[in-house]
């Protein structure tokens, strides 16, 4: 169990920290949104995801799951800038949403993403969306880390849980 | 005007990435969401360029390079990827891409790395210069 | 110097042309992307010249050249056309509705100040002695 959260909390200095700055530098020089608190990294028992959360995992040396969560208006608001103000008529709304939110969060984590452990590639999987609100319970075999950072137009909330080998296939979620 | 197969997963991506060359005066003569639809494009028709994400379903990216340059090894491929710090991109420059793009993807990236493999798509006489010297 | 409204969708292009223009000692005054915005802003600024791209959304550079033609003096409106290859029949007819040149992409500053030059022949060479009106109101008086 020690040797678990030593390797949790060198994961949350050397890979969650450079994630969460990018989500920070992405907001203000892609967007230009500013992000104007970022709060504590915590470990939390339980975490209750965002409606628009988006879920990617990695594979290598390092298993995780990290997901990106987006206030209704954040991420409305990222909709527009990422389609450059068009009127996009053709396409379902939500399917718009979904796109977004995704390609920024692959876009976010795949920059940052780097192997504290060793040298070798992190590859990270095809985003998800999660698409209700799911609150994930901690067993005994698992740490989360939960930070968020908070905008004009809402928040971003980062989480990351691990080990992967928790999850089921369907990527749902195991209760105590 | 180069014709350009588009292929990405992502919905917003195709339509930005196809807004962009259209924007940069190329013709867009398809579209793909994953490779093995990619590839079945590619053996009825012939595009100059291919833009192509790696993190896809299915097969990636990575691995349909080849089977890409299989069918036509004048088939020009710009890869795409959020990757920063892999080897990723090595990998798909010794597999036989011509570019690659970091993401996000911005219209001035896909000018220059066009501009790279195609050089009269350029528009300014230092830019050719540039790239001549690499 | 001449007030220049750069009209072209492209992000890429507009920053270059805008490069192009102020090198060549003219003054962009705006930036349209499309023909739209093209008419509204040629109302708005009053330019002396305009390059048009085109293929745009909304309103083609042709549509939008007409529509400049036809609600201003076609003597002081003056614009380029910026073409792709394989359009010859559609510059000539943007020159018959009153476009006062082209250039073929790609653009170069050499094709502009060749273009503009046609144009504006106080402009068409580095290499002319190029008076100023107040050096060629000496000269004459």
């Amino acid at each position: 169990m020690n040797e678990e959260v030593k390797v949790v909390h060198a994961y949350t200095k050397d890979l969650l920290v450079p994630i969460i700055r990018r989500v920070k530098t992405y907001l203000e020089e892609e967007m230009k949104i500013d992000v104007f608190n970022c709060s504590e990294i915590v470990y939390p028992k339980n975490i209750h995801l965002k409606r628009n959360t988006i879920m990617i995992g990695t594979s290598g040396s390092i298993k995780l799951i990290i997901t990106l969560g987006y206030d209704d208006l954040l991420l409305n608001k990222l909709v527009e800038i990422f389609t450059h103000g068009d009127n996009i008529e053709d396409i379902d709304t939500n399917e718009v949403k979904n796109s977004v939110a995704c390609e920024i969060s692959n876009t976010i984590i795949g920059n940052a993403i780097n192997n504290p452990i060793d040298n070798s590639d992190i590859y990270i999987t095809p985003p998800v969306l999660v698409s209700e609100a799911k609150t994930l319970y901690k067993d005994k075999d698992s740490k989360f880390v939960y930070v968020s950072l908070v905008t004009k137009y809402g928040e971003i909330q980062l989480t990351a849980v691990g080990p992967k080998e928790q999850f089921e296939d369907e990527l749902e979620f195991k209760d105590i | 005007m180069l014709k350009v197969l588009v292929v990405d997963d992502s919905l917003i991506m195709r339509r930005n990435i196809k807004k962009y060359l259209t924007s940069l005066g190329h013709n867009i003569i398809g579209e793909a969401k994953n490779a093995n639809e990619a590839l079945a494009f590619c053996k009825e028709n012939k595009p100059n360029l291919i833009t192509m994400d790696i993190s896809m379903p299915g097969m990636n990216g990575l691995e349909a390079i080849n089977k890409i340059k299989s069918i036509n090894k004048y088939f020009s491929i710009i890869m795409i990827t959020s990757y920063g710090k892999n080897n990723v991109v090595k990998t798909a420059l010794q597999e036989g891409a011509q570019g690659y793009i970091l993401k996000p993807v911005t219209e001035e990236k896909l000018y220059e790395s066009i501009g790279k493999i195609y050089p009269e798509y350029l528009l300014l006489e230092e830019d050719i210069e540039e790239v001549k010297d690499l | 110097m001449l007030k220049v409204l750069i009209v072209d969708d492209s992000l890429v292009i507009r920053a270059k042309m805008k490069g192009f223009l102020t090198k060549l000692g003219h003054s962009v005054i705006g930036e349209a992307k499309d023909g739209k915005e093209a008419v509204t802003m040629n109302e708005k600024l009053q330019p002396d010249l305009i390059t048009m791209d085109i293929s745009m959304p909304v309103m083609n550079g042709v549509d939008a050249l007409k529509q400049i033609v036809e609600t201003c003096n076609i003597n002081h409106t003056n614009i380029i056309m910026i073409t792709a290859n394989g359009q010859d029949g559609i510059v000539k007819d943007a020159l018959k509705i009153g476009a006062k040149g082209y250039i073929l992409k790609p653009i170069s500053e050499e094709k502009l100040q060749d273009s503009i030059g046609k144009i504006f022949p106080q402009y068409y060479s580095e290499e002319c002695d190029v008076l100023d009106e107040n050096e060629l109101d000496d000269m004459l008086s």
